[in-house]
């Protein structure tokens, strides 16, 4: 069952994959709406298998980092839906099929048994904590690529050399409207999501903050985007210099997430033994 | 059986693989042709359309469906006559005395086109592909509403709504698959444009108009037309700022004072006669602070120019030049170009295709009826058998089956491989003499109850590539 379903939203996101390069190569309506049906039905196809994985454990698979993976990148096209409504990006589509590809695959290369977590972090809270980080996470992927298609767009139009390309794309002022309402979402839920975890840490283990890696890059990552979103409101931080910094601050997050799983020890990484 | 009730069957269905009695035409006069002293006096207003086109079918007794198609760019009809007079001849002498135009100055002007290549120009007309400025929006709107209007007179009938009908989804085709509609094409359009490229919605944004110049004056005009709301004018002479801004429904601000309000700008265009810039980027600091860094957008057509070209590198300010501009609308105008030769591939291929189905080059549904027909004699034949022996075991029973089957798909083997050649061949006049002899060797087209099959519609229904592409629509 699960691997039958990760297969089909493989092919759903390279579906969605192909339909979003066709429609940077020509912008159009029929491919456009063709990525984000694709894409919809993968998102949804996926979701179904980390159901069908997570329902013998009774609680949410995170144990292992293909779980992991798979997760975040099944989420990312859960938000990418709700950004394609409002903004119409087609252009993303072609940015999330390969991502939610890359996840499918992952998940079914590693698709074996769902490793069971350790007793200490089998809590309600759980699911509530890492979905609303990989939320965050998903959000703040979009206000990256947001901004990498406003950088890409401005620099056009600062040389006076229009492209073909950007007829699919929305202006300037939509995209930095766009970037604005990803990072404040993804602010929010990191913020929600940091709270849980302080919260869980308090009343499951008596003590309100562990000094580890994930912790520690959670609060640098934090203190980037509070700094952003402060600016963004404050002060009317926009364009090119908001989008630059948001995309330096997914790699920062993109880096801390792969570096803290794969290296370093603590809580949040003992999982993977 | 007499003529005349033979040919009614016919008028019932002008369309199909046996129709060699009627024609396309299309008569006309466009922009490409004639010059506009011309075009006014032929062209029709709208209210007479309908009269007109009955007009032409009383007065042309070969014409038996009618459309007038009239707009500032051009006068044509389309017409579907009965083949073998010169209906071409007979729309001009129509046309002539109906606008009192000498027969002889039409003779030199119009073009004439008849079946394919009459199909071809509706088709290029509908995707605008023969409009003065190609890929304008108009045209398909204008050939609706007039082909409306002929539905509505009577005058367009079945084989004139097939036309209409595919020359608008071709349109459509033309119009999702190629950019050549997308593009602003003159200066101010590029401007527009661009503006709409760095602002999501011009109508929350304010344009600063500096000097009276011709060339912002339509370039704010343009803005206007596509939302912007509110817009500012200063100009030395506050007289003619007054003046403008009067034109402009916009707010006049004396040209001293005009950096002040220079932050409630975000499309500013400068048109000035001065000798130094009459805007510098230090200044504009403070402007972009006061506005809280919302993007500017800078328009300068001064000769010399208004603003000093470094403000382009400040964030969020995009300045572009007359050159810049003029070369904006140039790639536009090569890539519509482009895309036209692209639009007139589809055009062609469409038309391609459609001549097949309407002509009968198109054998797949003479292909489907006789197949159809057979295997319905084989049915009802094999059914009564089978009911005569009723003890027969089951696979004795499928055995009949497997041998029936046999029999008609031997019978048919040679003759169906005869069509699809024909079919593929260039010969359309051969390919739908054919198809009338199978029509009429086979009675294709009868329809008693016993020849009646589930899975072959008569040959008159719609030729099966066509149906098949009815789906884009």
């Amino acid at each position: 069952m699960e691997p039958a379903l990760l297969l089909a939203s493989l092919v759903l996101y390279l579906v969605g994959t192909l339909a979003g390069g066709a429609n940077v190569a020509r912008p159009g309506e029929g491919t456009r709406q063709a990525t984000a049906i694709a894409l919809a039905l993968g998102f949804v196809v996926q979701a179904a298998a980390i159901g069908v994985r997570s329902i013998p454990l009774g609680t949410l698979v995170i144990a292992t980092f293909a779980d992991q993976v798979a997760l975040f990148t099944c989420l990312v096209a859960g938000v990418y839906l709700l950004v394609q409504s409002r903004y119409r990006l087609a252009v993303l589509g072609a940015l999330v099929g390969p991502i939610g590809f890359v996840g499918a695959l992952v998940a079914l290369v590693d698709h074996g048994g769902a490793r069971d977590l350790p007793p200490e972090l089998r809590s309600p809270w759980l699911p509530v904590h890492v979905t609303l980080a990989f939320l965050g996470n998903a959000a703040f992927a979009f206000a990256c690529l947001v901004s990498l298609i406003y950088l890409w767009q401005e620099r056009k139009l600062k040389a006076h050399s229009v492209d073909f390309r950007m007829r699919g794309l929305p202006s300037l002022e939509t995209l930095d409207q766009a970037n604005f309402r990803c990072l404040t979402w993804g602010f929010v839920l990191l913020t929600l999501s940091i709270l849980s975890g302080v919260l869980w840490a308090e009343l499951s283990f008596g003590r309100l903050w562990a000094w580890e890696p994930r912790t520690i890059w959670s609060t640098i990552v934090w203190m980037i985007y509070a700094v952003l979103v402060h600016g963004r409101i404050t002060v009317g931080w926009g364009g090119r210099r908001a989008a630059a910094l948001t995309i330096v601050g997914f790699g920062v997050l993109f880096v801390s997430f792969i570096g803290v799983n794969a290296l370093a020890p603590g809580r949040h990484a003992e999982s993977f033994g | 059986m007499s003529g005349a009730p033979a040919r009614n069957v016919r008028a019932l269905r002008p369309e199909g693989p046996r129709d060699r009695e009627h024609e396309l035409w299309l008569v006309g006069v466009s922009h490409h042709t004639t010059p506009v002293e011309i075009r006014e006096r032929l062209a029709i207003p709208e209210e007479d359309l309908a009269s007109a086109a009955r007009g032409l079918l009383a007065d042309a007794p070969s014409v038996v469906e009618a459309l007038v198609l009239s707009t500032c760019n051009r006068v044509e009809i389309l017409a579907v006559a009965r083949r073998g007079g010169d209906a071409g001849d007979a729309i001009v002498r129509f046309l002539a005395r109906e606008r009192a135009v000498a027969p002889a100055t039409l003779a030199v002007h119009r073009y004439q086109r008849r079946g394919k290549d009459a199909l071809h120009h509706l088709f290029r007309v509908a995707s605008s592909l023969d409009s003065m400025m190609v890929g304008e929006p108009q045209i398909l709107g204008q050939l609706k509403e007039q082909y409306r209007i002929a539905a509505e007179a009577g005058t367009a009938g079945r084989l004139l709504r097939r036309c209409l009908e595919r020359s608008f989804r071709v349109a459509k085709r033309v119009r999702t698959e190629t950019g050549i509609a997308g593009k602003a094409v003159s200066v101010s359009s590029a401007a527009v444009d661009l503006a709409k490229r760095i602002f999501d919605d011009l109508r929350d944004k304010t344009a600063m108009v500096i000097g009276a110049g011709k060339m912002s004056e339509l370039a704010a005009r343009h803005l206007q037309s596509h939302g912007i709301a509110s817009v500012i004018v200063t100009n030395r002479s506050f007289d003619r700022a007054v003046e403008l801004a009067r034109a402009f429904g916009g707010t006049p601000v004396p040209f001293e004072r005009f950096p002040q309000y220079l932050h409630l700008a975000d499309v500013v265009l400068g048109s000035v006669t001065s000798t130094g810039y009459i805007l510098g980027a230090s200044q504009l600091h403070d402007v972009l602070r006061a506005r809280r860094r919302r993007p500017m957008f800078f328009i300068d057509l001064g000769m010399p120019r208004n603003f000093d070209p470094g403000i382009n590198d400040i964030e969020n300010v995009y300045l572009y030049n007359i050159d810049d501009l003029s070369r904006v609308a140039d790639e536009h105008r090569a890539e519509r170009g482009r895309e036209a030769v692209r639009a007139e591939e589809i055009v062609d291929e469409e038309t391609e295709r459609f001549w097949r189905a309407m002509s009968g080059q198109d054998l797949t549904p003479t292909i489907v009826a006789l197949r159809g027909k057979l295997d319905g004699i084989r049915r009802v034949e094999l059914e009564r058998a089978l009911a005569a022996l009723r003890r027969l075991e089951p696979d004795e029973r499928r055995a009949l089956e497997a041998m029936t089957s046999a029999i008609v798909n031997k019978i048919l083997h040679v003759p169906l491989s005869v069509l699809k050649e024909i079919a593929q061949g260039e010969d359309g006049e051969a390919a739908a003499e054919i198809a009338s002899i199978v029509h009429r060797l086979f009675a294709l087209d009868s329809a008693s109850a016993a020849d009646v099959t589930d899975e072959a519609p008569p040959a008159a229904s719609t030729p099966r590539a066509e149906a098949g592409d009815d789906g884009e629509g």
